[in-house]
């Protein structure tokens, strides 16, 4: 078979310490990885350690993916909660998520349709606080926990705003069909 | 796959952060599934004038953090133990844990031990002229930069050198002795810990004798001297358990702290042999 190798094909490689599978993994996903990061961090030292820790997670465990879904996703799972890890250290780095929402799976289409549509404009009318719990719960798959730290919030903090958002979107999103 | 795909406009407010709420989340999840925008979004992120961060700098700095040996298993050990990382490496990288010289002096003290089970009496003054030597030479050795070349750096380093001898020499002790124990352990009679304290009064005698001569030459002559008192005591037909009296040992112990506490007393001398040669 011609092309490149498959992710799969890589992460067998990194496990058997081929470091030039483990650059090509890295050429592969890093660009994207740091880029969401970003969305999610204002700083840009913490990105960059945080995705160097993401790698370094791999090439010590690249068993830890359990061939279930994408290892994109499971990178992703790997980076979010490096940057979690990270931020921990760090009381005085600003979160920020700058212009995300959230959207459940649905087909693509209709997610960016979505744009013009009830949830979009639900979405806008969180407060940023409600908003970014919401990304970082539904979008980024976080548990409340790993929210918190991210958020430098309290736990609880983190599940009231998670329950007042849901019931506000619930609302704007009845008072729509109305 | 709906072989929908994020259209270039899209995409690029995406990489610009320009998008809106809606905009970013679905582009987000579609970007986890479909590695065709997937690698769009890397290109673009790769970009020079677009990348959020020095992606080969990062890469830089992970080659050399998974190019960093993990630490031995012993290194790990002492780590747990409490020792702080820089001291638990400087006692591991001493010569006496390299693999090849555990082993001669492990198969010197089988050959040892080995003797003593078979030929009663001439195998147990063997066993008791050669155990008690072996801790004080694996610590002699552990300090001779031929054998050993951490020792150059660690010397140069300003560390204190007393701290430095007294953690290495426990170290050996503690990997020596167990090992000689054990096999002191098959020896039949009280030879197996008779050696014991000759052995401690040894290594206390090498170190303080390494404040006017190299701990090697100390501990060969404290060999030597070791070595002709068997030698004597064997060719006057004396059992060995003379050298395992009550008074013996007293003798050993008396002589461990004599030496140690020479040592103590004259360890700003250690400094000026640092080329031990």
């Amino acid at each position: 078979m011609e092309g490149p190798p498959s992710d799969e094909t890589l992460l067998v490689g990194v496990a058997e310490r081929d470091m030039g599978a483990f650059r090509a993994l890295y050429e592969r996903h890093a660009g994207w990885l740091a880029l969401r990061l970003a969305r999610r961090c204002n700083d840009r030292d913490l990105v960059a350690d945080a995705v160097q820790d993401t790698f370094v997670a791999v090439w010590q465990k690249p068993r830890g993916f359990r061939g279930d879904g994408d290892i994109a996703a499971w990178l992703w799972g790997i980076a979010i909660r490096r940057l979690v890890s990270r931020l921990r250290q760090r009381t005085d780095v600003a979160v920020v998520f700058e212009s995300t929402g959230i959207m459940p799976a649905v087909e693509d289409q209709v997610l960016l349709s979505v744009e013009y549509g009830d949830i979009g404009a639900a979405l806008v009318r969180l407060s940023p606080e409600m908003r970014a719990v919401i990304q970082a719960v539904v979008l980024d798959g976080l548990s409340a926990k790993e929210a918190a730290q991210l958020l430098h919030v309290p736990v609880n903090t983190v599940k009231t705003r998670l329950y007042r958002a849901k019931a506000q979107l619930r609302t704007t999103l009845a008072e729509g069909l109305a | 796959m709906t072989g929908w795909h994020v259209d270039d406009e899209t995409l690029r407010h995406y990489v610009e952060r320009t998008d809106s709420v809606a905009e970013g989340a679905s582009v987000e999840r579609h970007l986890l599934n479909c590695a065709q925008c997937r690698a769009r979004v890397n290109t673009a992120a790769t970009a020079v004038d677009l990348a959020v961060v020095d992606l080969a700098a990062v890469w830089d700095g992970t080659r050399d953090a998974v190019e960093v040996p993990r630490p031995s298993v012993f290194e790990r050990l002492l780590r747990a133990l409490g020792l702080p990382a820089h001291e638990a490496q400087l006692v591991a990288v001493a010569s006496a844990f390299r693999g090849v010289w555990l082993v001669g002096v492990a198969a010197v003290l089988a050959f040892a031990a080995g003797a003593a089970v078979i030929g009663h009496a001439r195998g147990l003054w063997f066993f008791l002229a050669v155990a008690p030597l072996a801790p004080c030479l694996v610590v002699a050795f552990s300090y001779d930069r031929r054998w050993d070349p951490a020792l150059e750096p660690e010397t140069v380093t300003p560390y204190p050198t007393l701290r430095l001898i007294l953690l290495r020499t426990v170290a050996v002790l503690a990997v020596a002795l167990p090992a000689v124990l054990l096999l002191g352990l098959v020896v039949p009679g009280a030879a197996p810990f008779a050696w014991l304290l000759p052995a401690v009064g040894f290594v206390a005698l090498v170190l303080a004798a390494s404040t006017w001569a190299s701990p090697l030459n100390a501990a060969i002559a404290v060999s030597a001297a070791w070595l002709m008192t068997v030698w004597l005591l064997a060719a006057r037909a004396a059992s060995p358990s003379a050298v395992l009296q009550p008074w013996t040992q007293v003798a050993f112990l008396v002589l461990a702290a004599a030496s140690f506490g020479t040592f103590l007393v004259r360890r700003r001398h250690v400094r000026q042999l640092r080329p031990w040669r």
